[in-house]
Parts: C-alpha cells; sequence; structure tokens
C-alpha cells in the first residue's frame, strides 16, 4: 500500500541568483551612498560584503531586506522584484530572508526556545509539539543544546548570535544575511561561528550573504567577497578573497586585504 | 484488503515550515494508523527539506513501534541522511516545557510559600538594613546628606500629587456620607465620619499608594538598572556596601517623607471636607467644633505613625525588588512592577493589621 504525501512544488527556474541587486542607487536626503551597484548572489554561496566604514554596507543590507526604499533599481530575490511587488508579495519575499543582526536582536523577554520558536509560532500551522522538536533540532545543528529555558540575557555574545541565526532560519529560510557574524567574539568563538556557517552551507544548502570586517574569517568561508568603497559609492571589486588579495590591482582592494593603513595614499602609491 | 506487509509513504516537493503541517498530520495518521506494520518512508520524490521538514522525518522515525514494524526513511539525499543519522530515537525525548499541571490546591500552596519566603526575605533584608544603620555612625553625616537628597525629590515634588488625591478623598467621603445622612437629619455627624476616616485610615493609605506608584517604582528602577550595569559590582569592589551606601538613605528619607506627606493630606482631605459639608448647610465654625469634639490627637499620631510604616514598606520593598534584579532590560521593568504590587498589598496588610491592634 502506497500514500501519497505531496508538497506543491514552488522553486525559481535553476540557475535565478538568490539574491540579486540591480543597479542600485541609494541616498539619504542630499548624502549619496550607491550610484550604481549590481551583484548577484547565486545558490549556495557564502559572499561577503565588505568596505570601510560609511561605504553603505550596512544600509545596503537593509535595502535588501526591504527595509529602505531604493532612490533607484531594484532587488530581486529569487528573481522576482522587491520593490515592484505589492505589500503581499513583498511579505512573502522578505520571508524567504533570514536575517541576524549584529547583536542578536533576540526578544528580551523571551527565552530561547520562544524566540527561535516565534516565527513558527507565527507563521505556521505546526502542533507546539512540533514546532518544540524542529527547533531542539536546529539548536542542536548549532550546538546549543541545552540552552532552550535561558534567557537571553544570559547568553555569551558567540551564544546570541547562534541563536540569532537559528531564529533566521527557523521558517526554512535559506537565504541567510548575517550582520558582522563575527565582531565581539574571541577567535576561538569566531573560527567556531565559521565552521557553523560552511557546516549550514554544506548540509541545508543555506546561501548566505555576509556583512563582515574581519579578514580572517573572509578568507576562511567567503566564496566571494564584494567591495563597497564610500568614495566611489559602488562596487570596487567582486571576486575570490584570496586573488583579490594578491592580485588586485586596485590599491583600495590591496590595501584592505593585506590591513596596510591608508596613509600609504599619501605615500604616492596611488 | 491490501496484500503488501508493507505500508509506504511516497514524500514529495518541498517540505517546509509552510508545506509540512499537513503532511506532518497525515504521515502520523498512517504510522499511528498502522501500528502492526513496517513503514517505508519514500523521499526519492523529495525536492527540498528544511528544518522543520527535516524535525518531521526524524518525528517519524523516533516513534516507539511493534518489533518488525519500524518506520524507515529511504533514498533520502546522503546530507540529510548524515543529519538524520546524528540523532537516535531517544533524543528530545523529554521534549516539552516541563512543566506538568498542578491542581489548584497544589498552586494555592505553592503560592502560599513562595509569598511567605519573599515576607522572610524582606524581613531579613530590613533586619541588614538595620545593622547597617547602627554599623555606619561613622559615617552619617553623608548618609543623611543622601537621605536629604532624596526626600527631596521622593516629597517635594510629591506634593502636588499628594495635595490633589487628598482633597479629592476628603471631598468623596464627604460627599458620599453626606447624601445618606442627609436622609436622617444627622448631617453634622459626617463630620465626625470624614475626621476619622482621614486622620486614621485615608490620609496615610493614600499618600502611600500614590508614594508607592510614583518612588517605590523609581527605586526598584534606579537599583535594577544600576545592577544590571555593574555599578553595584563597582561599589562594592571600593569596599562599600551596597545596602549601606544605597538602601539606608532611602528608606531613611522615606520614613520621614511619607508622615510629611500624609499630615499634608490630612490637611486638603479636611479642607475637602468642609467644602463639601457647606453645601449640605454645616458651617465652618460648625464643622470645626464637631471636628475637635470627634478625633482626638491619638488620631492623627496613629496616621502617622502607620505612614512611617509604610514609608518604610516601600522603601525596603522597591531597593529589595532593585538589588534583586535578575539580567537584561526587562528585568528592571519586573522589578519595579513588582516593587509597586508588592508594596501596596503590603501596606493594606499592615493596615489590618493596625486595624485590628488599635480597635
Amino acid at each position: 500500500m502506497t500514500e501519497h504525501l505531496a508538497a506543491k512544488r514552488v522553486t525559481a527556474p535553476a540557475g535565478t541568483p538568490a539574491i540579486s541587486v540591480r543597479n542600485l542607487h541609494l541616498s539619504f536626503g542630499a548624502r549619496v551612498l550607491l550610484e550604481d551597484a549590481s551583484f548577484d548572489v547565486h545558490r549556495g554561496q557564502i559572499v561577503v560584503l565588505l568596505g570601510g566604514s560609511g561605504s553603505g554596507k550596512s544600509s545596503l543590507m537593509k535595502t535588501i531586506i526591504g527595509l529602505h526604499r531604493p532612490t533607484g533599481g531594484d532587488v530581486l530575490i529569487d528573481g522576482e522584484s522587491l520593490f515592484q511587488a505589492d505589500a503581499a508579495g513583498k511579505v512573502r519575499l522578505q520571508r524567504k530572508l533570514g536575517v541576524m543582526y549584529q547583536g542578536g536582536a533576540l526578544f528580551g523577554s523571551l527565552n530561547v526556545l520562544a524566540n527561535v520558536r516565534f516565527p513558527l509560532d507565527r507563521f505556521t500551522q505546526l502542533t507546539l509539539e512540533q514546532k518544540n522538536l524542529a527547533v531542539r533540532m536546529l539548536l542542536h545543528e548549532l550546538e546549543m543544546d541545552g540552552t532552550e529555558t535561558l534567557m537571553p540575557a544570559e547568553l555569551s555574545g558567540g551564544m546570541l548570535k547562534r541563536v540569532g541565526i537559528a531564529r533566521a532560519m527557523a521558517l526554512g529560510c535559506d537565504i541567510l544575511l548575517l550582520d558582522e557574524p563575527s565582531a565581539g567574539l574571541d577567535p576561538v568563538t569566531a573560527a567556531d561561528l565559521d565552521r557553523t556557517i560552511l557546516a549550514l552551507r554544506s548540509e541545508f544548502a543555506v546561501t548566505f550573504l555576509i556583512v563582515s570586517h574581519d579578514l580572517q574569517s573572509i578568507f576562511a568561508i567567503a566564496d566571494r567577497a564584494i567591495m563597497l568603497d564610500g568614495h566611489a559609492r559602488g562596487v570596487i571589486a567582486d571576486g575570490v578573497p584570496a586573488f583579490l588579495r594578491d592580485q588586485s590591482s586596485d590599491a583600495r582592494v590591496h590595501r584592505f586585504f593585506n590591513r596596510q593603513p591608508d596613509s600609504l595614499r599619501a605615500s604616492g602609491e596611488r | 484488503m491490501d496484500t503488501d506487509a508493507s505500508l509506504t509513504l511516497r514524500l514529495e516537493g518541498r517540505i517546509t515550515a509552510q508545506t509540512a503541517p499537513p503532511i506532518w498530520k497525515a504521515a502520523i495518521e498512517q504510522i499511528e494508523g498502522h501500528p502492526l506494520r513496517p513503514v517505508l518512508v519514500d523521499a526519492s520524490r523529495l525536492e527540498f527539506v528544511d528544518n522543520v521538514g527535516l524535525a518531521m522525518l526524524f518525528d517519524l522515525i523516533r516513534r516507539e513501534r511493534a518489533p518488525g514494524a519500524k518506520v524507515e526513511v529511504r533514498a533520502l539525499a546522503p546530507d540529510l541522511a548524515a543529519i538524520l543519522q546524528r540523532y537516535v530515537p531517544g533524543d528530545f525525548a523529554v521534549a516539552g516545557s516541563g512543566l506538568h499541571s498542578m491542581g489548584l490546591l497544589e498552586q494555592v500552596g505553592r503560592a502560599t510559600e513562595r509569598q511567605a519566603g519573599y515576607l522572610v526575605e524582606l524581613l531579613g533584608f530590613v533586619a541588614a538594613c538595620a545593622r547597617a544603620l547602627f554599623r555606619s555612625q561613622e559615617r552619617q553625616v553623608s548618609t543623611w546628606r543622601d537621605a536629604l537628597d532624596i526626600a527631596t525629590e521622593a516629597g517635594a515634588n510629591a506634593v502636588p500629587i499628594v495635595l490633589l488625591i487628598g482633597f479629592l478623598m476628603g471631598v468623596i467621603i464627604a460627599f458620599e456620607l453626606g447624601q445618606v445622612a442627609r436622609q436622617f437629619g444627622a448631617v453634622i455627624f459626617v463630620v465626625d465620619g470624614v475626621g476619622s476616616a482621614v486622620l486614621r485610615e485615608l490620609g496615610a493609605l493614600m499618600t502611600a499608594v500614590v508614594v508607592a506608584g510614583r518612588t517605590g517604582a523609581a527605586f526598584a528602577a534606579q537599583l535594577g538598572s544600576q545592577k544590571v550595569n555593574e555599578e553595584l559590582d563597582a561599589l562594592a569592589t571600593f569596599g562599600l556596601d551596597p545596602i549601606e551606601f544605597l538602601v539606608l538613605p532611602r528608606l531613611l528619607a522615606m520614613v520621614v517623607v511619607v508622615p510629611l506627606l500624609t499630615v499634608l493630606a490630612d490637611f486638603v482631605g479636611l479642607c475637602g471636607g468642609v467644602l463639601v459639608l457647606m453645601t449640605f448647610d454645616v458651617t465652618y465654625l460648625q464643622f470645626y467644633t464637631e471636628l475637635l469634639g470627634a478625633v482626638k490627637a491619638s488620631d492623627l499620631l496613629l496616621g502617622l505613625v502607620k505612614a512611617a510604616c509604610y514609608g518604610l514598606t516601600i522603601a525596603a520593598v522597591g531597593c529589595h525588588q532593585g538589588l534583586a534584579t535578575g539580567a537584561g532590560a526587562t528585568a528592571v521593568g519586573q522589578s519595579a512592577t513588582r516593587a509597586v504590587v508588592s508594596s501596596i498589598v503590603l501596606i493594606i496588610v499592615i493596615d489590618g493589621f493596625f486595624a485590628v491592634l488599635t480597635s
């Protein structure tokens, strides 16, 4: 006897980028942050967005999430436009993205289990038992067993970020945006988190777009690095991190990847 | 009747948090509905499984079944199968919140135990404060100077609200009693009622409630955020006792300030009574003479002694909750709420004791 239990198939055509930023123009009042930024993030990639302070990384990330409206251009999620969609369509697209904010942004009044379960409570018809099982397995994957009943205030920085990732993933999001995952972590914890990111990519086929400054982490995990520059107001480099470090002819990129101070600019390198 | 001994569940498509619920439910029903048959879960046509789908697969295979009636997942993508293999059926078996439902009696019992424990803790805290008071003789000047600052903030700034509440309270009581007394031609005795109620009970009580909401909550929030910001730890590393340095001035200030505010509330309460009774044709002079005959100095004193006790309670509860604050921003809010609720409840209880003792 065979019972068919089929879920509907909704997949974007193969090869469609998970995130596609098209000719993005971003400004706040008179201040122009990005003039014509374009890049794609393909499925299964770990892409790092980097650049100096004020280069517009965080604003770009918030635009991709749909929190800022760009002054020009568009963002496509799985081939669908985020900013031309109606309100319901925009929410549907946003729900494909999981976001981990710098400090985890966990809800302080909920414990770890309830924090990770929150999106499941809101958007699924699962029973409490089913949700709890899914959350516990997810926490296990992130090596956070036994923390279910702890409150966010009782967690360390690295744990906060892990729970933040778990919450971002809870709804089955396979595109994760991480804002400075290694900021404020000791080297060992940061390396652990890198390992987790790689594991999630290989086991759950998660696509990552990561804002980061941490060179060690970038070289360890990133398939691609996209570098923004505040003066150029756009993307100045896009490629494999090690290649950019060793081969880039752009002085700004070279300096960034080799951790050289900006004062070299004065010594006529440019 | 199907002769095939095994049941096959063929899963298709994308199983995600959104699509899983009906499939999960149907699969469980099938598995539970055939307790004696082996079940094959055919995953060959699955396109994608997210964490919820994975939890579903695990939930299907972890069930306890009769021997020979195992649930088995076939043809799962190797990486997913690898994840699933890391779990054994016993994992998360004690899942759930760990709460067991309590009967009414047990709930009442536990709540009573908690409250009794809290009272004992609070008494211990007050005792520690008293010890600190005697220990801090040499530093008394600074303690009293701090107390004065706190008294200004908690006292002088509370005067308008205490005046307003006290006045309205006198007006309301006089009006309510007057309505009834007029039917019996006994309006003049309303003066006795108002005088006794305001001086013995309500002046102190209403002042205490106002101060509990205003200052008790503030104490809890101040000390709570100091604790959250590790300021208390910083004090301790200087060898300063938080009780002596932060709590004692607040206790002293409140023991003085609440009776003072009560005097004001008593006064304006009686003024409110006079105003209302004038509309009932009781003159000011009649009111005055009747009042002097009706209340004694001991009534006023009783009110003030109560007020001092209320002040002590409010400060002790507020500071105790502040020092007991947990971690995080929400904990400060919880402490402030608990401080107000606990102190108002305790004030009413203490009032009850006074009523019994002085009757």
